[in-house]
């Protein structure tokens, strides 16, 4: 029953982290929440809203961005189903950048209350919920790495790598091919390039038979070579927990 | 020089700022078990890939986290103050992602990893405080992101001095007219993306500009506002107002 439940796929990913009882899975699925979908492109938290809840990702993608005060825009994470797009905003009180849609999606909104509390009375959710907040840590990091140390092409490369990982670790890959959500913009916002010099580095990459980019989808046609070229390890995405 | 208790008290300061704790979650925060070591400038405190036994907390100097390409470049991700506990991530992350290495001579002491774990998950208050704190370090890393990806190299680097300074003020490690920059401009350039001849050139027009003035190391802000201005710097992504704190106990 579970496995229909919107809240399902947070028991599952919490599962990895953390050994629960089926009263903790309980507790995760009675949590109380709210159903709400987003048009492509809007905004589900803006920079400097005091907000009280947190947004579970069911369906769709969505990022993380912030403007800086010449107008330029950095996306600083990318978001798949069954990730929280913004447990600090909601636990810390203030949204310290915005998380907007990149296309249609579907978000639990939970009460920020209600996950303290779980995560109060439950050891095992609480390890859970701070292994969720490593996690995302961790990738801010590598996307640090990622903008301050590579060249244009292996920021890029990297980039694609990490989506392809993430989706195939929650079953939405088939075959080395996922759902590609990103316009050229976007990815240029994501890795600290020009729209014009992420298009020459993706052509670049197709060019020697690494990806296949069609407009909503990606396959990485030689993981190994794929690989290098990225300058990709997984550890940072911590998947065997 | 800082001492183990002021190093603890700050600990217990900063899990304070994000959640309420009583008189018993204090103490068994300031009972952990550890043990002292000093250690020479360039020591690592941990290494990309170890399998961490314990967790350090920095007593007294400065120690920085880093990642090497895979084309042997270096990048710094974050500058650790005595008071921090430099990687509270590994209590429940088997594999260090990153390296942790001392920016100057510093003491440390080693709190086993086990006895964290328990405090954690014995102590709601301090858990809920550990995941806030660790939500404050990924916003200060998502600034990052934006300082190396979007900023020029003028704003990158008057961004990280506006930083540092105002996180060693919090700390009460330096007043607000300037303080003492622990790194060299080869570890400027690793933060912020840039090569050292350029964070020269950057730190001189900075100094010929009336921003900052300097004495070797020494860095006195001549224009505080004006250095914020051109760092585009806005201390929100510090959550360090009162508001960022959880007030209800669970």
């Amino acid at each position: 029953m579970n496995e229909q439940h919107p809240l399902g796929p947070l028991v599952r990913r919490w599962s990895r982290h953390s050994s629960l009882t089926p009263s903790d899975r309980d507790a995760i699925i009675a949590l109380p929440h709210v159903r709400k979908t987003f048009a492509k492109d809007a905004y589900m938290v803006r920079e400097g809203q005091r907000t009280h809840e947190c947004s579970l990702l069911l369906r769709g993608f969505a990022y993380r961005q912030k403007l800086l005060s010449n107008g330029s825009r950095q996306i600083i994470s990318i978001h798949i189903p069954t990730e929280f797009v913004d447990l600090q905003n909601g636990i810390l009180g203030v949204a310290d950048h915005s998380v907007q849609s990149l296309d249609r999606c579907e978000a639990a909104i939970i009460p920020r209350d209600a996950l303290l509390e779980i995560a109060a009375r439950r050891p095992a959710l609480r390890m859970a919920m701070w292994i969720d907040t490593l996690i995302d840590a961790s990738i801010f990091r590598e996307w640090v790495v990622n903008v301050g140390r590579r060249d244009a092409r292996t920021r890029v490369a990297h980039l694609l790598c990490e989506l392809v990982v993430r989706l195939e670790k929650i079953g939405m890959g088939r075959d080395g091919m996922v759902d590609f959500p990103l316009t050229q913009e976007q990815l240029a916002d994501c890795t600290g390039l020009t729209a014009v010099h992420t298009n020459r580095t993706l052509q670049s990459l197709r060019k020697d038979g690494l990806i296949q980019l069609n407009a909503r989808s990606l396959t990485v046609l030689d993981w190994e070579r794929m690989r290098e070229v990225a300058d990709f390890d997984e550890l940072y995405l911590h998947q065997e927990i | 020089m800082t001492s183990p208790e002021y190093a603890f008290a700050s600990l217990l300061r900063q899990l304070e700022r994000h959640s309420v704790l009583s008189a018993e979650d204090r103490q068994s925060l300031l009972a952990l078990p550890y043990r002292l070591r000093r250690l020479d400038l360039g020591s690592y405190l941990v290494r990309e890939g170890d399998e961490p036994t314990h967790c350090s907390v920095l007593i007294s100097g400065y120690a920085f986290r880093q990642k090497l390409t895979g084309a042997g470049a270096r990048q710094i991700l974050a500058v650790c103050l005595p008071g921090d506990a430099v990687d509270l991530q590994n209590i429940f992350l088997d594999v260090s992602d990153h390296s942790v290495q001392l920016l100057t001579r510093c003491d440390v002491a080693d709190v086993p990893r086990e006895a964290l774990q328990e405090l954690a998950l014995t102590r709601p208050a301090i858990g809920t405080a550990i995941i806030a704190f660790t939500l404050v370090e990924a916003s200060i890393l998502r600034e990052w992101v934006v300082n190396v990806g979007r900023r020029d190299a003028r704003a990158r680097v008057a961004h990280i001095l506006c930083e540092f300074a105002v996180r060693l003020e919090a700390r009460e490690l330096a007043t607000g007219e300037g303080f003492e920059l622990p790194m060299t401009q080869e570890q400027l350039a690793d933060a912020t993306g840039l090569t050292s001849v350029h964070v020269n050139r950057v730190l001189k027009s900075l100094e010929t500009e009336g921003l900052i003035s300097r004495r070797r190391r020494y860095i006195q802000f001549t224009d505080w506002r004006a250095l914020q201005n051109i760092g585009d710097f806005s201390r929100r992504y510090l959550h360090m107002a009162d508001h960022d704190v959880i007030t209800q106990t669970y």
